[in-house]
């Protein structure tokens, strides 16, 4: 099927941005073991979607919104409730399921059915200017705190006790790392969807592992794997036509494998 | 008094009981004191309650400041060693990270390492000997480098006080002397106040002054090291353990 060339653009352009934003903020829920934020997050936009349809607002507006507010109570609630992040985000994934079901009982009809779903699955093809434009201000966003407050998030992701101990206030990164987390998720929603977005925040950092000990290394490696698992995704799917959210996850699962296979430090008899 | 402790009840996430009771205790600057006591006595808890890291009732004050408001500040001037830390084998972290890492509060929000930090960490590591490690991953250090690296993190803050749990712990016979010799030089050079958690009385520095006792979260006992290990509450609050 041949695409117009404006679409085909605009689709590069943000999958490519999608994919170094998720490899970004990937970095930091594969070292912090937040890797339910994914679905925690698309599920509460799940919810968005579904409750903008029941009361004929934007979905999209809505599902940006309901992710946007569950990573910014997700920090304060977890520690108010002395919770591991990771069982709250466990809890709030049944419960903005529950709440999407609601919501979509409320709005009966296929098609209304099959936008709510369109969150999950995501429409690469479909991306406006606005989308791109909403990418790359949080692309340069995340690139502007990262780098301002570099050495705290690199201490933090380390340990959150020694980094506490070294004299840094740790709660507000933590919880600025969880807000930027939940909006990256929401933001590059409509992209590859919700559940596919997984695939593109874990699979690059996932194989920069294999190449290296150095955390700044893989800071650094992981957007440009992601970057190269968007771009070849993209190719495999214009030309083998297959949708484009599935080539590029494929293509994400393709290096990391292809990483584990190259890794020196497999090759040293190391496990990984 | 650089560091005060006033009728202190100390908490740990969803427990009603206190797991220090009734604490109060003051520590003279320059001051080495050994912490000892059967497990499960509060000893680690104590040198959390000083560094502010955990939720406590009463007063604790530290340079003359309230550790619960002041925590961050107070701490860029603790040094504080947590009990047997270890990292996994795939920490993407080099030594030289973690040594520096001890500069970060002291280095201040918005601004990076500069050449007076990484002097400052290198000097540690060269004085706690990993400087050799400097660019070998954390993860794939024995228990015994580890703790001599964690070490060195601590001197790289340039800290007036230390408070080290149990320091001698994943070192061989050797590393104990070594590592003891070298604090000792450290708490005198620096002039620090040292606040040590140990189990062993043989590991009791020649130059520590008093030993505090705990028992079930209470201070039992605080006094010289002469009086205190030959005295009978030391041996009862072992025996019963």
């Amino acid at each position: 099927m041949m695409l117009p060339p404006s679409i085909v653009m605009n689709t590069i352009i943000g999958a490519s941005l999608a994919a170094v934003v998720c490899s970004m903020i990937g970095v930091f829920i594969v070292r912090m073991n937040l890797s339910s934020m994914g679905f925690c997050m698309s599920h509460a936009a799940f919810a968005g979607a579904a409750l903008g349809l029941a009361i004929s607002r934007d979905p999209f507006a809505l599902a940006l919104g309901m992710a946007t507010a569950v990573a910014l109570i997700l920090g304060p609630v977890a520690d108010k409730a002395r919770l591991q992040a990771d069982v709250v985000l466990g809890t709030m994934f049944s419960l903005t399921m529950a709440l999407a079901l609601l919501f979509l009982s409320i709005a009966p009809g296929s098609v209304v059915s099959s936008t709510a779903l369109s969150v999950l699955w995501g429409s690469v093809l479909g991306i406006t200017t606005a989308d791109l434009i909403r990418l790359l201000v949080l692309m340069l966003t995340l690139l502007l705190v990262i780098s301002l407050f570099y050495k705290e998030f690199f201490a933090i992701m380390l340990d959150r006790k020694l980094a506490e101990e070294s004299g840094i206030n740790t709660k507000p990164f933590y919880y600025a790392i969880l807000f930027l987390c939940g909006v990256s998720v929401s933001v590059s929603l409509k992209l590859i969807g919700g559940l596919l977005i997984f695939a593109l925040m874990v699979n690059p950092v996932s194989a920069a592992y294999q190449f290296s000990h150095d955390m700044r290394w893989i800071m650094l490696i992981s957007p440009l794997i992601g970057l190269a698992s968007s771009i070849s995704g993209i190719a495999a799917s214009l030309y083998l036509d297959i949708p484009v959210g599935s080539s590029i996850a494929i293509m994400s699962v393709a290096i990391f494998l292809i990483s584990v296979a190259l890794s020196p430090k497999r090759r040293h008899g190391q496990k990984c | 008094m650089l560091i005060r402790l006033e009728n202190v009840h100390t908490f740990y996430d969803g427990e009603k009981n206190s797991t220090l009771k009734d604490i109060t205790l003051s520590i003279a600057a320059g001051e080495m004191v050994c912490v000892m006591g059967p497990n499960g006595a509060g000893k680690s808890t104590l040198l959390e309650t000083i560094n502010g890291m955990l939720p406590s009732t009463g007063r604790v004050e530290v340079f003359g400041r309230d550790v619960r408001r002041h925590g961050p500040e107070i701490r860029k001037d603790i040094g504080y060693m947590l009990q047997a830390k270890t990292f996994p084998e795939d920490t993407p972290y080099l030594v030289k990270d973690v040594v520096l890492m001890g500069r970060f509060g002291k280095i201040g929000m918005l601004r990076r390492p500069g050449m007076e930090d990484w002097n400052a960490a290198s000097e540690a590591a060269r004085f706690m000997e990993v400087d050799h490690l400097w660019e070998r991953p954390i993860g794939k250090l024995s228990g015994g480098q580890t703790q001599r690296v964690l070490l060195a993190r601590l001197l790289a803050k340039r800290p007036r006080i230390l408070l080290l749990d149990e320091p001698y712990s994943n070192l061989d016979c050797r590393s104990v002397e070594d590592v003891s010799k070298k604090i000792c030089i450290l708490h005198k050079r620096n002039e620090l106040t040292t606040i040590m958690v140990i189990h062993d009385t043989a590991h009791v520095p020649d130059i520590c002054e008093r030993i505090l006792l705990l028992k079930d979260g209470r201070l039992i006992g605080d006094a010289h090291p002469d009086e205190m290990l030959s005295s009978r509450t030391f041996r009862d609050a072992f025996a019963e353990a």
